[in-house]
């Protein structure tokens, strides 16, 4: 019964019950039901519950070697997120973040396109209170955006599911290409979760906005959902390659600029999803291998970063750039914690971001793709500029800070402490993530050729760091708002729709008034040959002669 | 404490970063680095690379600002 559970529903129900709950035990309760999901992993593969409706085979669990990694780092993430937030009483949050993470659970375990439609319109929904959990008036505005664009991914991949059936009778989560118009369809509902260029406004828009405990639960699920969708349904489609390597490169320029460190935490893991884009575009077992292990290291690292960000704003109030600095003084261990992460997601070696990224570099370089390779290559001194770099230099040092603050809560330090542990303990041990990946692996990351030349990389571009603030070419902090793709419904879009809807609107009065003219006119003339005296006598009125003309009309119709 | 404790950290630090970097290129002089490309295997490569990405990286950044920079209160209005 419990093993035919789907994974997630636990999560689910408690996340219902947690209003009847005392506020006391709710942790503890939402803690609870984590575990029983987790029990799941325990499963094996194969297919546990399917369900017949309307005609339709429904498989609602189905887990294999591609599953696997992901639900382990769901589990690990939801648990994080729950001690992160252990102080956190603001129950519409608490419901959310634990639906939010059920249903992504139950997304990775759906075996078929109508399944996994419905576990994506539910993350969408839970997660969009999330966003609402900021409580400010530019987060419910953000909010709604979000709203609106997680529906239309939903919307689309209904639409190409739908699509699929109807031309292939078939709807099961199988490989598809983009030659047929549904594989279209799905590609684009996918690509908006996983935030391709130009569909990623939103997601730079609203995880900023949200409160310091759900930023951490948003980074964790959605992206990485859309990315285990593409590596199941479009592993080896070319142009996410190309995708991809564009995603790695241009938010590495948004977050120089950007002064919300939230934000550009928001570019860097857009930045990130692009290497594992690239991974799932090439298609072999090493660069699949490499975009799981990957999305698995990414989301601790990931997690770790906005925790930090979460402490301080937690702290300060705020995590802007410009009025942030010289925090390592009273938040310590919220410091060293936010290096680990950045020298993660940095992939220094013995940090769990190398051993992930080693693999998908060498599949592009077995596969000899100079170019991406090169690309993704200055993606990595990107990442060490805004994730590595200027992270912790302007939270945490830049310059002395006057004023007093606390070190982050005991269970914000435990939860970043435990992310922490595991960057380090994946980064030396890589052996017991690549055990966990999708197909065997033999690979070995740390050769000397390999270090040296990551390291090399590394460590001269923190010597351009320190280079450029010597020389004060480093750009400081200014308050700002950086134009990013939301840009376009934001303003653009509107500032083109507004007058051209005023102008229509005017057209149609000025038309609508030449009809009602053009009609008097018409019609006054012929009420003035009714009632004129030489045919009034024959006719019954007005109306009678309208009839006649009908009737006349008709009749040359029918002879003709 | 006093108060320039940061210049003194940065000191130490960028001293350490210098020593480490001589200490790469002098490891890269001795071996010969196996790569997927001929262009990495360059004695110093990877560390050219990553200095001025880093640089160009900032330098256009800077001047994007230019284009994409607005008021904080932007879309408020």
């Amino acid at each position: 019964m419990i093993s035919s559970m789907i994974p997630g529903l636990w999560m689910i129900i408690a996340s219902i019950l947690l209003p009847v709950i005392p506020s006391y035990f709710r942790q503890p309760a939402m803690l609870l039901s984590v575990f029983l999901s987790s029990l799941s992993l325990l499963n094996g593969f194969g297919t546990f519950l399917t369900w017949e409706i309307l005609g339709f085979n429904l498989t609602l669990y189905h887990s294999d070697n591609l599953t696997l990694p992901f639900a382990i780092i769901f589990h690990l993430a939801s648990l994080l997120v729950i001690i992160y937030g252990w102080h956190n009483k603001n129950l519409m949050e608490n419901m959310a973040t634990l639906a939010y993470a059920g249903s992504a659970i139950g997304a990775l375990h759906a075996g078929d396109f109508f399944s996994l439609f419905i576990w994506w319109e539910a993350t969408a929904l839970t997660s969009v209170f999330i966003v609402l959990a900021g409580n400010t008036i530019s987060a419910r505005n953000s909010a709604m955006r979000y709203l609106i664009i997680q529906v239309c991914s939903g919307v689309l991949l209904l639409i190409g599911a739908s699509m699929m059936v109807y031309q292939t009778g078939n709807h099961e989560l199988i490989k598809l290409d983009l030659s047929s118009n549904f594989g279209v369809f799905i590609f684009l509902a996918f690509g908006i979760k996983a935030a391709f260029p130009f569909l990623n406004g939103w997601l730079q828009d609203s995880y900023p906005e949200s409160s310091p405990t759900g930023t951490v639960a948003l980074s964790a699920f959605t992206t990485k959902l859309a990315i285990y969708a593409l590596a199941r349904t479009f592993p080896g489609t070319e142009t996410l390659i190309w995708i991809g390597a564009i995603m790695t490169a241009f938010p590495v320029f948004f977050a120089v600029i950007e002064n919300d460190l939230r934000r550009v935490l928001s570019f860097s893991l857009n930045n990130q999803l692009g290497f594992m884009v690239v991974g799932i575009g090439i298609g072999t077992e090493l660069s699949l291998n490499g975009t799981v292990a990957h999305a698995f290291v990414h989301i601790i690292y990931k997690a770790l970063l906005f925790m930090s960000m979460g402490a301080v704003l937690h702290r300060v109030g705020t995590t802007k750039a410009s009025e942030l600095g010289g925090l390592y003084k009273y938040m310590p261990l919220t410091t060293i914690f936010c290096i680990i992460g950045a020298m993660s997601i940095s992939a220094f070696p013995l940090f769990s971001g190398f051993v992930a990224k080693s693999l998908i570099m060498s599949s592009l370089g077995g596969q000899g793709l100079i170019l991406i390779y090169f690309v993704l290559f200055f993606a990595s001194a990107g990442v060490l500029e805004h994730s590595g770099i200027k992270i912790p230099y302007f939270a945490f040092f830049a310059h002395e800070r006057k004023t007093k603050v606390k070190e982050a809560p005991l269970n914000m330090l435990i939860a970043m402490g435990v992310a922490a542990f595991l960057c380090i303990g994946i980064g030396v041990y890589p052996k017991y993530l690549y055990s966990i990946l999708p197909y065997s692996v033999d690979y070995q990351p740390y050769t000397i050729d390999h270090v040296i030349s990551q390291l090399q990389l590394l460590v001269f571009a923190i010597l351009a760091f320190l280079f450029l603030v010597k020389f004060k070419l480093y750009p400081s902090e200014i308050k700002s708002t950086v134009l990013n793709s939301d840009w376009i419904y934001r303003k653009m879009l509107p500032g083109i729709g507004k007058p051209l809807f005023k102008n229509l609107q005017k057209i149609i009065i000025k038309f609508y008034d030449l009809l009602s003219i053009l009609f008097d006119l018409i019609l006054g003339r012929s009420k003035k040959f009714a009632n004129s005296s030489y045919i009034k006598v024959t006719t019954p009125g007005f109306a009678g002669l309208l009839m006649i003309t009908i009737l006349f009309i008709m009749l040359v119709i029918a002879v003709i | 404490m006093k108060n320039n404790n940061l210049k003194t950290y940065a000191k130490y630090f960028t001293q350490f970063i210098i020593a480490v970097a001589g200490l790469l290129l002098i490891i890269d002089f001795t071996i010969h680095r196996h790569a997927y490309f001929h262009l990495e295997e360059i004695i110093g490569f990877p560390a050219m690379f990553g200095f001025i990405c880093f640089v160009f990286i900032v330098i256009v950044g800077k001047h994007l600002r230019k284009i994409l920079m607005r008021k904080e209160d932007y879309y408020d209005k």
